[in-house]
C-alpha cells in the first residue's frame, strides 16, 4: 500500500507539472450508499447527466454498456455493482463521471455527486488494514480523509477499473486471435 | 511504410531497414534488460534481426557487418534450439547492445558516404568467447546440443556504386567564328574527347555528323552541351578544342538545375527520355517515382535504337508523371475518419426527431437533404476508391514464383488464379504480399510433391495443381492458397513439435486437427530437415502469422493428407464503412451487415423443431436450419419469444446458413464501424459497434463469430 | 576465363572492356539480342561463357530480358546450377525493386553504376572466377 501510495503522489507530482496547481489536492466527491467516496479531480474530465447506455452481453455485470459521447463511443461502469453492492435504480440524481486513465476513457455511473473538496495531504491516513486486508472495498481504496465528521474514502481509479481477471481476459483474446 | 521505400535505392533500403531492426533491436533490450533472462519471444526476435542484417549486408558485401551479426546469431541460435538456465543475462544484453553500436556506426559510416571499415575482430573474438561458455553450459547442464547453426553464403551480390555525389553538372555553350568550316566536326570531336570523362553528355544540335546543314545552325546559334562529369572545371575546358572558338560559356549547374534544362534541351519528343546512367537515376527519384509504382518488369527497360547523336529513348512508353502526388497515409485516414462522423452528422439531421412534426412542410428540405446524401456517398465512394487497390498486381507476382520456383525445382505444376480483381485497402495488399509468397513458396517447395510417380499412385494427375484464389466476404477478404499436393502429416508435425519441445508433453489426440496444422507456425519449426532456398530456416512460418496478425488478420490451415493443404489468409477490410440492416431485439438494436442477410421470413410455430436437448432448428422449404434467439444468446429483456411476433433473418457465412430470431427491422443504413473499446472484454459474435441517426448505439453482428460460437456450444 | 559484355553505350563498354579484359577474353556486344545469340552460339560451340555483365538499358532486348533469357536456356539444356555463367548487372538502377527482380531472375550479382571497381574484383573472388 506505502507503495501505491507513494507511486500516487508521484504520477500527481508529474501532472502537477503540466497541469495547473489549482488542482492538486482537489477530489471529486460522490455518494454510493452511505458511503462518501473521492477521485482525484485530475482524472475527471467531465460529468455528464445519466443517458440511454448500449447494454453488451456477455461482459460483467458492472459493465452497463457503451454511451455515446459526442461521436465517442466509451464504455460505463456502475461503481455499486463494482463494490459488489445491489444495484438500485438510477434516478434523476444519477450522473455519470467521465475520467480518462492512461488515456482509456471510461464513464463512472454514481448515485449523486456531493462535491469538490480540497482535501491536504496530512488528513489522509491510509486505510485500516487490520485483518480486513482481503475485504473487497480495500484495493480501490487507497486513503480515507476526514472532513469534520465525515470520512472520505479516496479511490484508485486505475484499480477501480481495471478488471480484476485483465490477464486472463487478454490471453481469451489473444487466444480467440489465433484460432 | 514500405511504399514510401520502395524506389529509393537497395543501398537506402539496406539502411533503412537494418535502422529499423535496429531500433526494434534497442527496444527489446533496452526493455529487458532488468529481467532475468529473454523469453522465448525476444530470443526469437534478436535471432531475425541479427539474421536479416546478416543476410542483407551479405549480398551488400558489408563483411565486418555479416561477421559480427553473423556470430551473434549464432549465440541466439543455441539460445532458442536449448534454452539453457543461468545464461548470464547483464554479459548477454552488454553484448548484443555492443552489436548493435558497432553496427549503428557502420551503418552511420554509410550514410555519409564513407567505407564502413570498423575493426570487427575484437568484438567477433569476444562473441566467440561467449559463445564457447554457452556451449560448454548447455552440455553442463545436459540439454542436447542442435545441429550447428548452418549458414547459407549468400549466392548473390550487389554492388554499390561508388558514391555520386561529387559529380558536377555544367552547362557549355559553344560560339564558332561565323567563318568556321564544317562546324559540325569541331563540335563532334568536342563531344567526343568529352565522352571520355562524361557520365551523362546531352547536345544540340544532336544531328552534327548526320546532317551537314546543322554546321549552318552551330555557327548561327551556337553548338550547346550539357554535362556530368566527375572532372573539374578546369580538366573539362582542357579537353575542349578551343581554336575556332569566338566564345565558350562554361556554367556550374547544381543537380536540379541540370534536371531542368534536361527537360528543355532538344527534348520536345512526347517520350519521356532516359538518359545515360546517372540522370537517369535522378530522374527516376524525382519524376517518374509516383508513375513508376506499377513495379518494373523485364522488358521496361529496352532502348530504342540509338539514333546518331540522340540519347536513349525507351520504347516502351513510360506512363506520363503528372498528376500523381503522393498523400500521407495518416492524412488519408483522417479524411476517412471525417467522412464517417460526416455520414453520421448527416444522419442525425435527416432524420432529425424535430422534423417529425406533424404537418410540416418539408419539400424543399427534402429535395436539399436528397442531394445532400448524394454528395455524401459519392465522397465515401472516392476516398475507398483512393484507398483500395486489386489485388491483380500480388497476384501476378505470385504466378512468377510459382514458375520460376517450379522450374527450379523441376515440379510441373499449373496455378489456377481465382478473384484476382478483389480489391483491398492498400495498407492491407502491402502487409500480405510478404506472407502470400512465402505461403505460395512453401505450397510449391513441400506441398507438390518431387516425384510425379507419388502422385499418380493416389491417383492425381501428375501436373500440381495451385489454386490462388480470393475472395470478399462479410466485411473480411479471404485469400487462399491451396494445393493438391501430399498434404500435411499430422504424426510427423506433431512428433517434431514434441522433440522440438514447442509443445506440451500431452498424447497427440489431445490435440485438434487445427491445432496439430498450427505447430507450424510456431518459431523454430521447420518441417524440412534439409533447409532449401526457399524455405529458410525455421524463419518463416511464425514470421507469416505474426504478419498477419499485425493487420488482425489470421491464418487458417486446413489439410488432408496425400489430397493437399489449404492456407487461407483471413484479413478484415478495415474499410470503416458498410452497409447495414438496423434491426431491434428487446430495447437493443443490432446492425447485421447486408451482404450477408439472404433473406428475412416469418413462420409459424409449426416450422420449429426442438430437441430435447434445447436446440432449435427452424424447417423452412423443406431446409433445416440452425437456429438462434438473439435475445436468449444474449440475455435481452423485454423481447418476444413467440416465433411468429418476430422476424427470422436468415444469415449466411461461408455457405453455412443460421436463421436468427429478432423482433423487428428498424432500417438499412450505411454503417460507420467503430471498434468496441478495448475495455470491454471481446464477445464473441460482436463485431464492432456504431452510432445511429438518432445517437443510439448499435452493436454490429458478426455472423462468423456467431456460427463458431454456435458450433461451440453444441 | 570467357567474358560476355553486353553494353550499348559507347563510354561504358570502352571502361567495362578495359575492366574485363584484365581477367580474360571479353566479347562485347552492343544490345539485348546479340547477347543472347552470342550467349547461345558459344554454348553450342561447347565453349560457353564463364561470366556475362549485362547492361539493363539496351535496344530490342533488356539486360532483365537477356538474363531471363538465359536462365530459361540453361534450364531447358538441363544446365546444372554450378555450371550456370555467372551474370553480373551493370546499371544505373539501383532501386531496390530493380535489385530484386534481377536477384528473382537469378542474377549472381547487381553493381550499380559508376561501378566500384574494388568490389567487382571482390565479387568475381567470391564467385569463383578469380
Amino acid at each position: 500500500m506505502a507503495e501505491d501510495l507513494l507511486k500516487k503522489v508521484e504520477t500527481d507530482d508529474m501532472e502537477e507539472l503540466l497541469e495547473d496547481d489549482s488542482q492538486k489536492g482537489m477530489y471529486m466527491t460522490f455518494q454510493i450508499g452511505k458511503e462518501l467516496f473521492g477521485i482525484s479531480i485530475s482524472y475527471v474530465n467531465e460529468i455528464i447527466a445519466m443517458q440511454p447506455i448500449a447494454a453488451i452481453p456477455e461482459v460483467d455485470d458492472y459493465i452497463k454498456g457503451l454511451i455515446n459521447l459526442r461521436g465517442k463511443i466509451i464504455p460505463v461502469i456502475d461503481v455499486r455493482v463494482r463494490f459488489k453492492m445491489e444495484p438500485c435504480e438510477y434516478t434523476d440524481r444519477t450522473c455519470i463521471i467521465v475520467i480518462d486513465v492512461k488515456s482509456t476513457m471510461i464513464g463512472l455511473i454514481v448515485e449523486r455527486l456531493a462535491d469538490v473538496d480540497t482535501i491536504a495531504e496530512d488528513n489522509i491516513a491510509p486505510p485500516p488494514s487490520l485483518g480486513r486486508k482481503e475485504h473487497e472495498h480495500n484495493k480501490y481504496v487507497f486513503g480515507l480523509a476526514r472532513t469534520g465528521d465525515t470520512v472520505t474514502l479516496l479511490l484508485d481509479p486505475e484499480k477501480l477499473i481495471r478488471q480484476d481477471d485483465i490477464v486472463t481476459a487478454m490471453e481469451e483474446v489473444r487466444k480467440e486471435e489465433q484460432s | 511504410m514500405a511504399e514510401e521505400f520502395n524506389t529509393e535505392s537497395m543501398l537506402d533500403m539496406f539502411l533503412y531497414e537494418s535502422g529499423q531492426l535496429l531500433e526494434k533491436l534497442e527496444g527489446i533490450i533496452l526493455e529487458k534488460q532488468d529481467a532475468d533472462c529473454f523469453d522465448d519471444a525476444d530470443i526469437n526476435e534478436i535471432f531475425r534481426v541479427m539474421h536479416t542484417i546478416k543476410g542483407s549486408s551479405g549480398v551488400l558485401m558489408y563483411e565486418n557487418i555479416t561477421k559480427v551479426t553473423h556470430k551473434l546469431e549464432d549465440v541466439f541460435y543455441y539460445l532458442r534450439e536449448s534454452h539453457p538456465d543461468d545464461v548470464p543475462h547483464m554479459e548477454l544484453v552488454e553484448k548484443v547492445l555492443a552489436v548493435s553500436d558497432f553496427v549503428t556506426g557502420e551503418l552511420d559510416k554509410l550514410k555519409n558516404g564513407d567505407t564502413p571499415d570498423g575493426e570487427e575482430k575484437e568484438l567477433v573474438e569476444d562473441l566467440d568467447e561467449f559463445l564457447g561458455r554457452l556451449k560448454g553450459e548447455i552440455k553442463k547442464q545436459g540439454i542436447q546440443m542442435p545441429q550447428a547453426n548452418k549458414h547459407v553464403e549468400p549466392t548473390q551480390f550487389y554492388i554499390t556504386p561508388v558514391a555520386g555525389d561529387d559529380s558536377h553538372f555544367y552547362r557549355i555553350s559553344i560560339h564558332y567564328r561565323s567563318d568556321t568550316q564544317m562546324s559540325n566536326l569541331r563540335a563532334y570531336s568536342a563531344t567526343y574527347a568529352l565522352k571520355e570523362v562524361a557520365e551523362d553528355l546531352l547536345y544540340t544540335p544532336d544531328d552534327i555528323l548526320s546532317n551537314e546543314a546543322s554546321a549552318d545552325v552551330i555557327v548561327a546559334e551556337g553548338f550547346h552541351m550539357l554535362l556530368q562529369t566527375k572532372s573539374s572545371k578546369e580538366d573539362v575546358i582542357a579537353l575542349i578544342d578551343s581554336s575556332e572558338a569566338e566564345e565558350i560559356n562554361f556554367d556550374e549547374l547544381s543537380k536540379e538545375e541540370y534536371g531542368r534544362a534536361l527537360s528543355e534541351f532538344g527534348r520536345e519528343e512526347a517520350e519521356p527520355v532516359v538518359v545515360a546512367p546517372a540522370a537517369a537515376k535522378d530522374d527516376g527519384n524525382k519524376g517518374n517515382k509516383e508513375a513508376k509504382k506499377e513495379g518494373p518488369k523485364p522488358g521496361d527497360y529496352v532502348v530504342k535504337t540509338k539514333e546518331a547523336g540522340k540519347g536513349k529513348t525507351l520504347a516502351k512508353n513510360q506512363p506520363k508523371q503528372q498528376s500523381i502526388i503522393s498523400v500521407n497515409v495518416e492524412k488519408m485516414d483522417a479524411l476517412m475518419d471525417l467522412i464517417g462522423e460526416l455520414v453520421i452528422a448527416e444522419a442525425v439531421v435527416l432524420q432529425n426527431p424535430d422534423l417529425k412534426v406533424p404537418g410540416l412542410e418539408l419539400s424543399n428540405f427534402q429535395k436539399a437533404s436528397g442531394q445532400l446524401s448524394k454528395i455524401t456517398t459519392e465522397l465515401q465512394e472516392v476516398i475507398m476508391s483512393m484507398r483500395m487497390m486489386p489485388l491483380t498486381n500480388t497476384f501476378q507476382k505470385m504466378r512468377r514464383i510459382v514458375f520460376d520456383v517450379s522450374r527450379k525445382l523441376g515440379k510441373d505444376i499449373e496455378l489456377e488464379v481465382v478473384g484476382e480483381n478483389t480489391e483491398v485497402d492498400k495498407n492491407i495488399i502491402e502487409h500480405i504480399t510478404d506472407p502470400l509468397m512465402h505461403l505460395v513458396r512453401n505450397s510449391v517447395d513441400h506441398g507438390i510433391e518431387e516425384d510425379p510417380a507419388d502422385r499418380t499412385a493416389v491417383g492425381k494427375s501428375s501436373k500440381g495443381k495451385i489454386t490462388l484464389e480470393a475472395k470478399n466476404e462479410g466485411g473480411k477478404v479471404y485469400i487462399s492458397v491451396k494445393d493438391d499436393g501430399k498434404g500435411l502429416n499430422k504424426e510427423k508435425l506433431y512428433q517434431k513439435a514434441l522433440d522440438k519441445g514447442l509443445i506440451e508433453n500431452k498424447p497427440m489426440s489431445e490435440f485438434t486437427d487445427k491445432e496439430i496444422f498450427r505447430f507450424i507456425t510456431l518459431p523454430g519449426f521447420s518441417t524440412k530437415e534439409e533447409v532449401t532456398e526457399y524455405s529458410g530456416r525455421g524463419v518463416g512460418m511464425d514470421v507469416v502469422v505474426k504478419n498477419i496478425q499485425s493487420i488482425s488478420g489470421r491464418l487458417d490451415i486446413s489439410s488432408v493428407e496425400f489430397e493437399g493443404s489449404e492456407m487461407t489468409l483471413v484479413i478484415p477490410l478495415t474499410l470503416a464503412i458498410i452497409n447495414g440492416i438496423v434491426v431491434q431485439v428487446g430495447n437493443s438494436p443490432f446492425v447485421i451487415e447486408t451482404a450477408s442477410i439472404k433473406e428475412f421470413v416469418r413462420v409459424g410455430e409449426d416450422s420449429l423443431i426442438s430437441e430435447p436437448s434445447g436446440e432449435e432448428y427452424i424447417v423452412l422449404r423443406g431446409e433445416c436450419y440452425p437456429f438462434i434467439r438473439l435475445n436468449e444468446r444474449y440475455d435481452l429483456p423485454d423481447s418476444n419469444d413467440k416465433i411468429e411476433e418476430g422476424i427470422i433473418v436468415v444469415l449466411e457465412h461461408e455457405g453455412s446458413q443460421v436463421c436468427v430470431l429478432i423482433d423487428k427491422l428498424l432500417q438499412e443504413q450505411e454503417i460507420v464501424v467503430k471498434p468496441i473499446p478495448s475495455y470491454v472484454r471481446k464477445v464473441k459474435g460482436l463485431s464492432g459497434c456504431t452510432q445511429l441517426g438518432d445517437g443510439s448505439i448499435a452493436l454490429i453482428l458478426d455472423i462468423a463469430g456467431l456460427l463458431m460460437h454456435d458450433g461451440e456450444r453444441r | 576465363m570467357k567474358i560476355l559484355l553486353a553494353e550499348d553505350d559507347f563510354a561504358s563498354r570502352k571502361f567495362m572492356d578495359k575492366q574485363l579484359s584484365r581477367y580474360g577474353e571479353c566479347d562485347v556486344m552492343v544490345d539485348g539480342e546479340e547477347a543472347v545469340d552470342a550467349f547461345m552460339m558459344a554454348l553450342e560451340d561447347g565453349e560457353p561463357y564463364d561470366l556475362a555483365c549485362l547492361d539493363v538499358m539496351m535496344p530490342v532486348m533488356d539486360g532483365y530480358q537477356v538474363l531471363k533469357a538465359i536462365r530459361d536456356i540453361e534450364a531447358q539444356k538441363g544446365i546444372p546450377k554450378s555450371k550456370r555463367v555467372k551474370v553480373i548487372m551493370t546499371t544505373a538502377l539501383n532501386d531496390e525493386r530493380n535489385v530484386k527482380m534481377a536477384f528473382e531472375l537469378g542474377c549472381e550479382a547487381y553493381a550499380g553504376k559508376p561501378i566500384d571497381v574494388e568490389k567487382f574484383e571482390k565479387v568475381l573472388t567470391k564467385l569463383g572466377l578469380i
